[in-house]
């Protein structure tokens, strides 16, 4: 085969590509389905799942950008301020079922209310609702997530002063 | 023999063991990870830093790369891969992230190719005809904030493998492996094969059964030894003053290992490599990929970044396996996790306030002496890490032993501080 004939297949592949894009994108995609009750243990079976069928994306697209409540642990030692807080996803049990931990980006005020209620306890359980803004999912690295425009929904009383 | 050693009533906890400032300190990462396993020469073993015993003003700092190697070994006898780059990354204001880089690259020469011998004949020096194959490295010294990138040493010498009594006779050796520490603007440099300096009964692997064997004994390891001036890794330069408790005080520390992204292999000559350099190897603490990180992350675990490790793997640390094991196996009566997770484990990791993440912490203010590096403020040569850190991973208030306490070869009190590597031939 001459270079020219190369040349001529790449074209034609590379036209024909442009070709299914456009035929694949003026169609708006429905809407996903909220999914409004789903768990943190339902992301990570579904991420479990991922591994074996290499279905990340598929993961990604279903849940990045869902607004989702809920209940997490908050260390002192690992959400010090408002631009560094992650909080346990799970509750201490077997072993942990998945090592990443949600970064919260929170709503105005929201960190103050967080330590308001959480007075001087080094963990406190919290039940949180926010954005799941970015969901990094993969083959080659690790999962991570994180939450913005985080509210608190339930957490412990206020402390006592 | 029982395995593991819960020595009931001994000083107590891991707390103790950390702060006495003994014979203390982290584990190891030998072969830790499925895909590095299969990359020997880029596996990361182990991360040392203390104070330079020789100069307070200075900080030595050992990374260690492809792990348990046999002395008779050749004819091909270990090395540092030259398509491969090898750094020592170094966090100096606590942020988790690179501030400055140290990088090797290595060459490969060969004198003559019509021979299958490493050496054609008796070795007197370090550049001796005879010494058929040899590496030479560059040194590079990078600020990742300002992008400067300056080279402190040129085609300098890897030390050779000690083949040998017939190569190296009359204990001749040392001395020319010696001839291998180069030094240029008040850095000073090795890089070769060593005495591995880890030990440990790796017996540990087979259900926790460990009896004390000193499996590590007669095995080389390939070292890269530093030794810089303290206000060359310290913020802005400036050692922070005795006492500090800046977040600048205390350096992070963790070595990697990288490779191009793309190898094509070719039926008629030698492979090609293409791409980005990715990162296959990293450490800083020992035993966090090696036990902390379950088998489904461990490779994961290799290509990320410390910054992002509470967001990664923050969950593995707050609910560690080991305790659950050693209960498991060995009966071992480690206290159920609390409910709030191992937050002991991740102050461990965040002194003087920086953030948590898998870098080896050393304090560098200036009240600070070779005799206070001991893990987890650095880690010095000696330090038993492996019952350091199974003390604290079980936190039943007894120690948790393997049962070997110390390296079979003595350290040296001058650089490199890595004792000779094991003869091939004895």
């Amino acid at each position: 085969m001459n270079l020219h004939r190369i040349t001529l297949l790449l074209l034609l592949s590379v036209a024909a590509c442009s070709a299914e894009d456009r035929r694949s994108h003026p169609t708006p995609e429905p809407a996903l389905p909220r999914l409004a009750n789903a768990t943190q243990d339902d992301l990570a079976h579904e991420l479990e799942d991922a591994d074996r069928r290499g279905t990340w994306m598929e993961v990604r697209h279903r849940w990045q950008g869902q607004v989702l409540r809920w209940t997490v642990t908050r260390q002192r030692a690992l959400c010090r301020t408002a631009e560094a807080c992650n909080v346990a996803a799970f509750p201490v049990r077997t072993g942990a079922p998945a090592g990443w931990l949600p970064t919260l980006k929170f709503a105005p005020g929201q960190f103050t209310a967080l330590e308001a209620r959480c007075g001087d306890r080094e963990q406190c359980e919290l039940t949180v609702e926010g954005k799941l803004e970015k969901l990094s999912v993969s083959a080659e690295l690790p999962t991570n997530l994180e939450l913005t425009g985080v509210t608190l929904v339930d957490g412990p009383k206020l402390a006592r002063g | 023999m029982n395995k593991l050693y819960p020595t009931l009533g001994a000083l107590s906890v891991g707390a103790a063991l950390l702060a006495s400032g003994g014979d203390t300190v982290i584990a190891s990462s030998h072969r830790e990870a499925p895909a590095i396993a299969e990359d020997q020469y880029v596996d990361n073993t182990d991360v040392y830093a203390f104070i330079s015993p020789q100069s307070p003003d200075r900080l030595v700092m050992v990374a260690n790369y492809v792990p348990l190697l046999i002395p008779a070994s050749g004819p091909n006898y270990y090395k540092f891969s030259a398509d491969a780059r090898y750094e020592v990354h170094v966090d100096n204001d606590g942020d988790a992230k690179d501030d400055i880089t140290y990088r090797w690259e290595f060459k490969d020469q060969i004198k003559n190719g019509n021979t299958f011998l490493y050496n054609t004949g008796v070795i007197n020096f370090l550049a001796d005809p005879d010494l058929n194959v040899t590496q030479t490295y560059d040194l590079f010294r990078i600020d990742e904030k300002s992008g400067k990138k300056t080279r402190i040493l040129h085609d300098a010498p890897v030390a050779p493998w000690n083949v040998g009594k017939r190569s190296f006779p009359n204990n001749t050796y040392e001395g020319i492996a010696l001839e291998a520490v180069k030094s240029s603007g008040g850095t000073s440099s090795f890089a070769g094969p060593r005495d591995e300096p880890f030990f440990v009964d790796l017996h540990v692997f087979d259900l926790l059964g460990v009896g004390g064997a000193p499996t590590t004994d007669g095995v080389n390891v390939m070292s890269l030894v530093l030794e810089v001036p303290i206000t060359d890794v310290a913020k802005d330069g400036k050692r922070p003053a005795a006492g500090s408790a800046d977040k600048s005080s205390v350096v992070g520390i963790h070595a990697s290992a990288s490779r191009p992204q793309v190898r094509v292999l070719r039926r008629t000559r030698d492979s090609d490599d293409y791409g980005n350099m990715i990162q296959v190897s990293r450490l800083g603490w020992p035993l966090i990929n090696e036990v902390i990180i379950p088998l489904r992350d461990k490779d994961k675990y290799n290509r990320s970044q410390p910054v992002d490790d509470v967001k990664n793997f923050g969950g593995y640390i707050l609910d560690p396996e080991v305790p659950k094991l050693l209960n498991l196996v060995l009966g071992a009566n480690c206290p159920a996790t609390a409910a709030g997770g191992r937050t002991d484990i991740v102050g461990l990791l965040s002194p003087m306030g920086t953030a948590a993440a898998d870098l080896l912490r050393i304090n560098i203010s200036q009240d600070q002496t070779n005799a206070q590096s001991h893990f987890p403020n650095g880690r010095a040569l000696a330090d038993d890490v492996t019952d350091t850190l199974l003390t604290v991973a079980c936190n039943n208030g007894a120690a948790i032993r393997d049962g070997v306490n110390a390296n079979d070869k003595p350290f040296t009190a001058t650089f490199p501080y890595l004792a000779s590597p094991a003869s091939g031939n004895p």
